[in-house]
């Protein structure tokens, strides 16, 4: 039985690795092959422009990747700040009009964020914060706090209150019972929300542009260009560094929470 | 006592949020110069005061930034140029398309936005019209450009009307395009010269020709061409669209043609290419044995990238090919005008244009008059090698049309989809 399972473990694993792997391989090649033509299974030369050319055009894919990180990490932290409150009550209450104000949270989702950033904009202009990364840290709160609201209602939701009740009942405060009884349990929620907010924060366009104006640079702006109609080698270029860039920012806050989780968390369990 | 404490963390939380994202906003804000009346002062004010208003300010170019030739050519070779000349920092901001710009402007416009962010674009055609209607652009500084005065032919009707729009001097000319085919001499012997040629062409080599769909820039120029082609030139075109009756019957042979070669073009026709880029991999791949290109010089340069086969030719057809200007303009809220137009001047001198024509570095035709250059300049200008796989500038110039009006070009992409996609 339980060779059965690994069999089928590794079969699955094996077919999924092959869906997401084996598309990125003409991507690898691609980025380092001017005149890669059919029906040649590889190029007849390695060239190393287009990637020399991404890194060194006055560093401005450097810059772009730094400031994408910092807004995306900016943004999950205010939404994480916004969203716990949001999530506590819509994940463990009931009161009328519930549905309406949940609908209301993942609206977003459904309505395209540009729709309402068009809105935005002009009230932005007013306040004068377009064309600064504190408008488009703003900005990009409305298509990512609903997927942190999400997660971390899901996780509040299978709590309840009996932990939390216990932990009064034996003398804790609000501040300890929300450190070591609810924290734990949410984090997992925690941690995808998180990433769900820095991996849909890093991929927005539209309102970058329309908020930041061009001068805030972030990643997409400086690959879109090249990815819609312009230099596809280029394109392939930035398009691996943006995966890098997304899977290194998601890897680093698994790594970082989960020590968090075992230092703090497990060792008050034991 | 406890809650009192969960709060004031709470509360210090949310005010160093606060602060950290306020010294975040600062970081970026735009220098704020002048008020309106000001700058339209700079207008009256001599070229000298002009240019001593323009030192040290920061302009950022709003262009298409999908090249990499192009980007190299603003970044590497003017940016470093002005910061010395003029001492003035050119920043470049690429964009996918000039057209959110112009909706950014819209927008700004709406508000009231008197100080934006955008001090030059690189515009033309149907964006320019947008933004001329809208009163997006500052005012009439072209002509008060001391090169544009002394290099350009301001008053030739190819660069004062953009896509038979009047430029008003509201954009100074910058650059020029011409259509042009793109062919494998080792297995097109013999290319065309006219579209009833090239219908015989494609009739011969099934699957061999396609063209990217609309509206794809590309795609539509071929389409603009071939209407000139099939109609009796592009004379009857240049007034207004209001003005036109029976339109729809005039473009029935420009429609018939299309329909005529579709069940000859690659994949008979069924799909089209999506972009010109995706045109030029089918023929690098050898699937199709023509592309086209609005660049005269794209082909040499996708050779010399090792792209396209060392066989490549470029072909432009006996009555002539689309040609257009591009033009660069300041917006009505542009916070450094003078030193814009500092740069622009820059961008409009000879170096600055002869190096821009040179294909090592980008490979754009000058728009600047080659007979106004002085002997010095006009041997560096023929010293160009714009290799085997572009047409000299001559034999370009003696085969352009000029541009339908813009207003046309949304007609006759409708027209395609309706009589040709049949979607």
């Amino acid at each position: 039985m339980k060779r059965r399972i690994n069999l089928s473990y590794y079969l699955i694993t094996f077919i999924l690795v092959c869906f997401i792997a084996i598309p990125l391989i003409p991507l690898v090649i691609f980025s380092f092959s001017y005149g890669w033509k059919w029906p040649d299974l590889f190029p007849d030369q390695i060239s190393l422009d287009a990637w020399a050319y991404v890194f060194d055009f006055g560093s401005k894919t450097w810059n772009s990747i730094m400031t994408s990180l910092k807004i995306a990490v900016t943004v999950t932290l205010i939404n994480l700040f916004l969203a716990l409150p949001a999530a506590n009550i819509l994940g463990r209450m009931d009161f009328k009009g519930k549905w309406l104000l949940e609908g209301l949270f993942y609206a977003p989702i459904i309505v395209p964020a540009f729709v309402s950033v068009m809105g935005i904009h002009m009230t932005f202009i007013q306040m004068g914060i377009t064309d600064t990364l504190l408008g488009v840290i703003l900005a990009h709160i409305i298509p990512t706090l609903p997927y942190m609201i999400r997660a971390l209602v899901i996780s509040y939701n299978t709590i309840g209150y009996i932990w939390e009740e216990q932990g009064k009942v034996l003398g804790a405060s609000s501040f300890q019972c929300f450190f070591y009884i609810i924290l734990p349990f949410i984090l997992p929620g925690i941690i995808a929300g998180c990433s769900l907010s820095i991996l849909v924060s890093l991929n927005q366009y539209i309102i970058t542009f329309l908020i930041g104006g061009g001068q805030v640079m972030t990643l997409p702006l400086v690959m879109f260009p090249f990815i819609s109609g312009g230099d596809p080698v280029i394109g392939s270029v930035l398009s691996l560094v943006f995966m890098i860039m997304a899977g290194g920012a998601l890897l680093v806050m698994d790594v970082l929470l989960k020590k968090y989780y075992v230092r703090n968390v497990t060792l008050h369990f034991s | 006592m406890k809650k009192f404490t969960i709060i004031s963390i709470i509360l210090v939380m949310a005010v160093a949020l606060i602060v950290y994202a306020r010294t975040l906003g600062e970081e970026e804000s735009p220098n704020k110069v002048g008020t309106a009346e000001e700058k339209k002062e700079i207008l009256k004010a001599s070229w000298n005061e002009v240019l001593s208003q323009a030192k040290g300010k920061k302009v950022n170019i709003y262009m298409w930034g999908g090249d990499e030739s192009t980007n190299r050519y603003i970044d590497e070779w003017v940016a470093p140029r002005i910061m010395k000349k003029l001492e003035i920092k050119l920043n470049r901001v690429p964009v996918k398309d000039i057209n959110d710009t112009i909706n950014k402007l819209l927008t700004e416009k709406q508000v009231g936005k008197d100080t934006g962010s955008i001090d030059i674009m690189w515009i033309n055609g149907e964006n320019f019209l947008t933004a001329k209607q809208n009163n997006l652009l500052w005012g009439s500084f072209s002509s008060k450009l001391p090169n544009a005065n002394k290099y350009i032919d301001l008053q030739s009707p190819a660069i004062k009307n953009d896509f038979g729009e009047p430029t008003n001097g509201l954009e100074a000319p910058w650059s020029q395009a011409q259509f042009v085919f793109t062919y494998d001499k080792a297995k097109v012997l013999d290319p065309p010269k006219s579209a009833e040629e090239l219908k015989a062409w494609v009739k011969q080599n099934p699957g061999k020709f396609t063209y990217p769909a609309p509206p794809d820039f590309t795609g539509s120029a071929f389409i603009r061409n071939i209407l000139y082609e099939t109609t009796g030139g592009y004379k009857q075109y240049e007034r207004p669209i209001s003005e036109q009756t029976q339109l729809e019957e005039k473009m029935k042979p420009l429609w018939a043609y299309l329909n005529e070669i579709k069940p000859y073009l690659w994949r008979k026709g069924e799909t089209y290419p999506e972009s010109s880029s995706k045109l030029d991999k089918l023929y690098a791949d050898g699937a199709v044995w023509m592309t086209m290109s609005y660049d005269p010089s794209h082909a040499a340069n996708e050779v010399n990238n090792g792209n396209f086969p060392k066989s490549t030719r470029t072909f432009v057809l006996e009555k002539g090919t689309l040609s257009n200007t591009s033009y660069l303009t300041i917006p009505f809220n542009s916070p450094n005008k003078a030193a814009a137009m500092a740069v622009i001047n820059f961008m409009q001198s000879p170096t600055a244009q002869i190096a821009k024509a040179d294909p090592s570095i980008w490979g754009a035709m000058m728009v600047i008059d080659p007979t106004k250059l002085n002997s010095k300049q006009k041997e560096k200008y023929n010293e160009i090698n714009r290799g085997e796989s572009s047409l000299p500038v001559k034999e370009l110039m003696n085969h352009r049309v000029p541009e339908i009006p813009a207003e046309y070009v949304d007609f006759i992409e409708k027209g395609w989809k309706e009589y040709v996609a049949k979607e």
